[in-house]
């Protein structure tokens, strides 16, 4: 099996483990969007989500270890690579002008680093006040009593663009991390990455502004 | 200059027809034993086509290979920038095309001026290249068969032409550069990259090994071997402007000539016709524009002499297709000499087009016309794309403009059949040898040339001589080798120590100039004379006046050049002696004295079918030697493209 | 070369370095006024032969065929390799896209793995190692069948010849962010993957040349695409994704344990 350790030890094994992780949260947070979408057919609706959710509460703790296992392996190895990038250009440039190959991927594949440090800050915010904390009050509840502060409105839509950015370029760099190609199919990978993101980004968008905006929401 | 000497020079030709004189040739010649090939040593001058083509397979064969090259790596001798193609007999198009026919045609192409053994030999191995450079993974154009595809090219009225779009030196050299990779990762070749030979070392008669400079440190650096290989390039950078890369030069070739190997014909110089023409005083070199858009081009000037007008606003009827109406049977396709001359004629009769009116129309109209855009640009798209960097014109609106310009020397060092010099030990590869162009390189035969000399001829050959060696462990710190190693030393730092005022390129720059007008496309007495006189001006300024910034123990790029300007200066005046020689016209060589009433080249076979071969003697005219050329399978005639 | 155009003047600020463990620095040169069809390198020939006049140490720079095919020449210009152009060489890079008065920031191509020799000339030496890693087809001379035994379908070849254009500039490596050389390996890999003559040594020469680019100390690919938009020769990131299919597949596939 030294092989298994000598492939994910390169460089271009790194990535492939970047990808599958990426992957395996990326979709997590699909079915956390969608999920979280119910809030957008009332307060009933929501909290039978919730409650349907938590009926299994064995199969939840074993994809919420998971998932904790595909998110440190994502972070580590990104930490990992990013300290080798670094060591690659020991001197720097004195000017840099980035052409962004041209591509049309946007600004996400170069702040890939800062949106992922982004969102590591806030899943340990979100985590204590969802996962651990707050829990005598109804989920719907403590959703509107924290989102009623507007700075954490402002936190969390900064989250939500931090995720777009992040899922804009991680959504197409896993194919090719993965040596998943066509010239046909490349087009709509790239753009179906960043529609994607997008869409993702205004779902998840929607509950807090509309907590912001209409006070009645959820109640 | 020596009056009439008669030939003396031995080419070893093998004995039988000319068809089986090569393999005969390889049954008989002694072998090393595969046990003992690794007690023997080889060093190899350059990483082009020849070089590493002969690197890597000496290397194959179980020698144990020294490769030497000025950059920073084997990857970029100058064979990279051929366009476009190779040529070989393999028939595919079933066009009549043969052995024989190739042979004919590079024979004739050279204007009767090469060996008739050597090239027929060339013809023969032409199809084993395209083999071999398939199974290294050249990728050559396709049909959609699968089959590899062919294109025609000047001088030739088939389609032998192996071509990977507008970069086919490119490919061919990474094959070869690649199989020399691998034999460095195998431990076969030590890789010396930024290294410059300084001289050749001689001991008893034969070539024990060089002088290098390591271009990084300074330091001057003794190499020996059982054998050297000389696979350098041309001298084509004597005139400043040329095709060639900026750092080819004559050095290790003249120092060799200088230590006994004599040079032939050095006054064979190919003007290539399709040149971007010069633009600016400061211009560092000309990029040619591959002959292969003389397929699909037709060349044309206006008819009335003074017409400035852009070109399409010059009706069909008064523009002038010089080479279509002169040549019928060839028409755009004639050989590069006639090309040449052609469009210099038409620009000294004032019919030159663009701002300094030396250039012609390369017109693609028509052929879009008839292909299609698409199919121009899939065949030629990249050459568009070089032109339009370089003029800001875009060539499928507007003809390209064109001129000839100095791309490749058939002249170098003169060789036997075995690839040797004269100096024994010591042998000479592609463009750095005389032996298979004549007075006039076909396109697509430099490649072919490079190849069959590293690949096929040179492992065989050097065999023969390494098994018939006296045991001799090279040794590179010997009385002899000292000596030289201080001679080089020694000019490095006279070249330093001047202590003039100008820049080296400026001393270039004129010679370059001086050679251009006397001895360039046209030659006469009265010019060659004045040149020869001048040359001797220019080199005694250069050692007065040049300053050289830096010391010579670092990267010092100016001291290279200098040292390169320094030979090219004395190389000069062999290449005039030997243009005032040959008072005929042949091939590139035109000898306004000898022309036909239509102006097209006289050859004067009865005096002049021989190679001139020079020797060097110190504080003496160089000394003709002649090797005299017998045609037994071809009939001399005049070349005639029409 | 049409229409005479008004001549330039730049500012230069260009890296000086005497050796590859001097400290260096910024040194700023006026040029002009150059004629726009002037290409960058002979502008700094013409500024080498002023500093020689001058009796100060010419820019050191590699260059050789000044056609755009030897990979030899190369330097950052104003934050780009080999300058602002598409698909360019720095010898091809013409002053005409510059403007009057412009200021030209020059500096060495950067990375660990191409260490500095002299203002802007760097040792790349590290892709010849990478090359003699596999990146060849092992037939030795004389060995070969007849060309045409083995067809290749034509888009194949193209396809292979648009990876075997590479030049082994560096470009790619000095504008990736992470000094990645996945592009220059990617371009090797597929041209070789793509041709029947590269399937016997298809999964070693992957393993082989990963493993070695990985030895060097290259960086990673962040998938950012700077390398296709500098590489001078356009040659894609598709190759990177086919460097990175053809590893996996020989990991897993081959049978070393």
């Amino acid at each position: 099996m030294a092989w298994v350790a000598r492939t994910i030890n390169s460089s271009i094994g790194k990535k492939a483990v970047m990808a599958v992780s990426g992957l395996l949260l990326g979709l997590f947070v699909l079915v956390h969007m969608l999920g979280n979408s119910t809030a957008l057919a009332g307060r009933d609706a929501f909290l039978a989500y919730a409650a349907a959710l938590h009926a299994h509460d064995r199969l939840l703790l074993v994809f919420e270890l998971l998932l904790l296992v595909f998110f440190l392996v994502h972070v580590t190895l990104a930490l990992l690579l990013t300290l080798a990038n670094r060591a690659a250009r020991p001197v720097p440039y004195a000017v840099t002008g980035r052409a962004g190959g041209g591509a049309g991927i946007g600004p996400g594949s170069r702040t890939m680093l800062y949106s992922g440090l982004f969102l590591l800050v806030f899943l340990v915010v979100h985590l204590v006040q969802f996962k651990f904390g707050g829990r005598e009050l109804p989920v719907a509840d403590l959703l509107r009593q924290v989102l009623a502060q507007p700075l954490f409105t402002i936190f969390y839509l900064a989250a939500v663009l931090a995720l777009t950015l992040h899922l804009s370029h991680g959504f197409w760099s896993l194919w090719q991390s993965l040596g998943v190609e066509h010239p046909k199919y490349n087009p709509l990978l790239q753009r179906g990455a960043v529609a994607l993101a997008v869409l993702t980004g205004l779902l998840f968008s929607l509950v807090p502004l509309a907590i912001l905006f209409f006070p009645d929401f959820l109640r | 200059m020596t009056a009439s000497p008669s030939p003396d020079l031995d080419a070893k030709i093998p004995a039988g027809p000319l068809t089986e004189k090569w393999d005969r040739h390889r049954s008989a010649l002694k072998l090393v034993n595969p046990a003992n090939k690794r007690k023997y040593s080889i060093i190899v001058v350059g990483a082009g086509l020849a070089g590493a083509a002969a690197a890597a397979s000496l290397a194959e064969l179980g020698y144990r290979v020294k490769v030497f090259c000025l950059q920073d790596s084997p990857r970029r001798g100058h064979s990279i920038a051929a366009q476009g193609g190779i040529n070989a007999a393999k028939n595919y198009r079933n066009d009549g095309d043969s052995i024989f026919r190739l042979f004919h045609d590079t024979i004739k192409g050279g204007d009767f001026r090469a060996r008739e053994a050597n090239v027929y030999r060339l013809a023969q191995v032409s199809n084993q290249i395209i083999d071999q450079c398939v199974a290294q993974g050249v990728p050559f154009a396709r049909e959609y068969g699968g089959g590899l595809a062919n294109r025609s090219f000047g001088g030739a009225q088939v389609s032998r032409t192996f071509y990977a779009r507008g970069q086919t030196g490119q490919q061919l050299l990474l094959g070869a550069y690649g199989a020399l990779m691998r034999q460095v990762g195998a431990g076969q070749v030590t890789m010396l990259p930024r290294r410059e030979m300084l001289d050749l070392v001689v001991e008893d008669g034969r070539a024990r090994g060089i002088v290098a400079r390591n271009l990084l440190s300074g330091a001057v650096e003794q190499h020996a071997a059982h054998a050297v290989v000389l696979a350098t390039g041309g001298y084509g950078n004597v005139y400043f402007l040329s095709t060639n890369a900026m750092a080819s030069n004559v050095t290790a070739a003249f120092r060799a000539w200088k230590r006994g190997a004599f040079f032939a014909n050095p006054c064979f110089v190919q003007i290539h016709p399709t040149c971007i023409p010069v633009h600016g005083d400061y211009q560092s070199k000309l990029t040619l524009m591959s002959e292969s858009l003389r397929n699909d081009a037709r060349v044309w000037v206006p008819r009335r002499p003074g017409d400035h007008r852009p070109p399409a606003r010059i009706p069909e009827t008064e523009r002038h297709y010089f080479l279509e109406e002169k040549y019928p049977a060839f028409g755009n396709l004639v050989p590069r000499d006639v090309a040449s001359r052609n469009a210099k004629e038409q620009c000294d009769q004032g019919k030159g087009v663009g701002e300094t009116g030396r250039a012609v129309y390369l017109d693609f109209s028509e052929a879009t016309e008839r292909e299609g855009k698409a199919t121009i640009l899939q065949k030629y798209g990249n050459l568009f794309q070089m032109y339009e960097k370089i003029t800001a014109v875009d060539p499928v609106r507007q003809p390209m403009m064109i001129y000839p310009a100095v791309h490749y020397t058939m002249g170098g060092l003169w060789v036997d059949y075995n690839l040797m010099s004269t100096v024994p030990g010591l042998f000479v590869l592609g463009e750095a040898n005389f032996s298979d162009h004549g007075a006039n390189r076909l396109g697509a035969s430099a490649l072919m040339q490079g190849l069959a000399d590293g690949y096929f001829i040179l492992p065989v050959t050097v065999g023969n001589y390494l098994a018939q060696l006296p045991p001799m462990p090279p040794d590179p710190e010997s009385p002899v080798f000292n000596e030289i190693s201080r001679q080089s030393e020694e000019r490095v730092k006279g070249l330093l120590a001047i202590g003039g005022k100008r820049p080296v390129d400026e001393f270039h720059r004129r010679l370059g100039l001086l050679l251009w007008d006397h001895c360039g496309m046209a030659r006469n007495e009265a010019g060659l004379r004045q040149a020869l006189q001048q040359v001797p001006e220019i080199r005694a300024e250069f050692w007065r006046d040049l300053r050289l910034p830096g010391s010579g123990a670092e990267l010092n790029q100016s001291l290279e050049r200098a040292g390169r300007v320094a030979d090219f200066l004395e190389f000069a005046e062999l290449m005039i002696l030997d243009a005032l020689t040959r008072t005929e016209s042949c091939g590139c060589h035109f000898r306004q004295e000898s022309q036909t009433a239509d102006h097209e080249a006289r050859r004067d076979d009865r005096r002049f079918a021989h190679v001139s071969a020079w020797e060097y003697r110190p504080g003496h005219q160089p000394l003709e030697h002649r090797e005299s050329l017998d045609f037994t399978s071809v009939t001399p005639s005049q070349r005639s493209y029409q | 070369m049409s229409t005479a155009k008004a001549p330039i003047r730049l500012t230069l600020k260009i890296w000086r370095q005497t050796g590859p463990d001097a400290p260096g620095a910024f040194r700023e040169y006026p040029v002009g006024p150059l004629s726009p069809d002037m290409s960058l390198l002979e502008m700094l020939d013409v500024l080498n032969e002023e500093l020689t006049r001058q009796g100060e140490e010419p820019v050191a720079f590699d260059h050789d065929c000044r056609e755009g095919i030897c990979g030899m020449c190369g330097a950052v210009v104003n934050g780009r390799a080999h300058g602002p152009q598409p698909a360019t060489t720095l010898c091809q890079l013409h002053l005409r896209h510059f403007k009057d008065g412009d200021v030209v920031v020059i500096e060495p191509f950067r990375a660990g793995a191409f260490p500095p020799v002299r203002d802007l000339v760097v040792d790349r030496g590290a892709f010849d190692v990478l090359i003699a890693a596999g990146g060849y087809v092992s037939v030795n001379t004389g060995g070969a069948p007849e060309a045409n035994t083995l067809p290749v379908p034509r888009a194949a070849a193209e396809k292979a010849l648009d990876a075997a254009e590479c030049i082994g500039c560096g470009a790619c490596v000095a504008a990736c962010p992470n000094a990645a050389a996945m592009l220059f390996v990617g371009a090797k890999v597929s041209h070789l993957a793509l041709l029947p003559q590269g399937e016997p040594e298809r999964a070693r020469r992957a393993l082989n040349m990963v493993r070695k680019m990985d030895q060097l100390r290259f960086g990673n690919c962040g998938n950012e695409q700077e390398c296709q938009a500098a590489c001078p020769k356009g040659i894609k990131i598709d190759n990177i994704a086919r460097l990175n299919r053809e590893f996996l597949r020989a990991a897993i596939k081959s049978e070393e344990t």
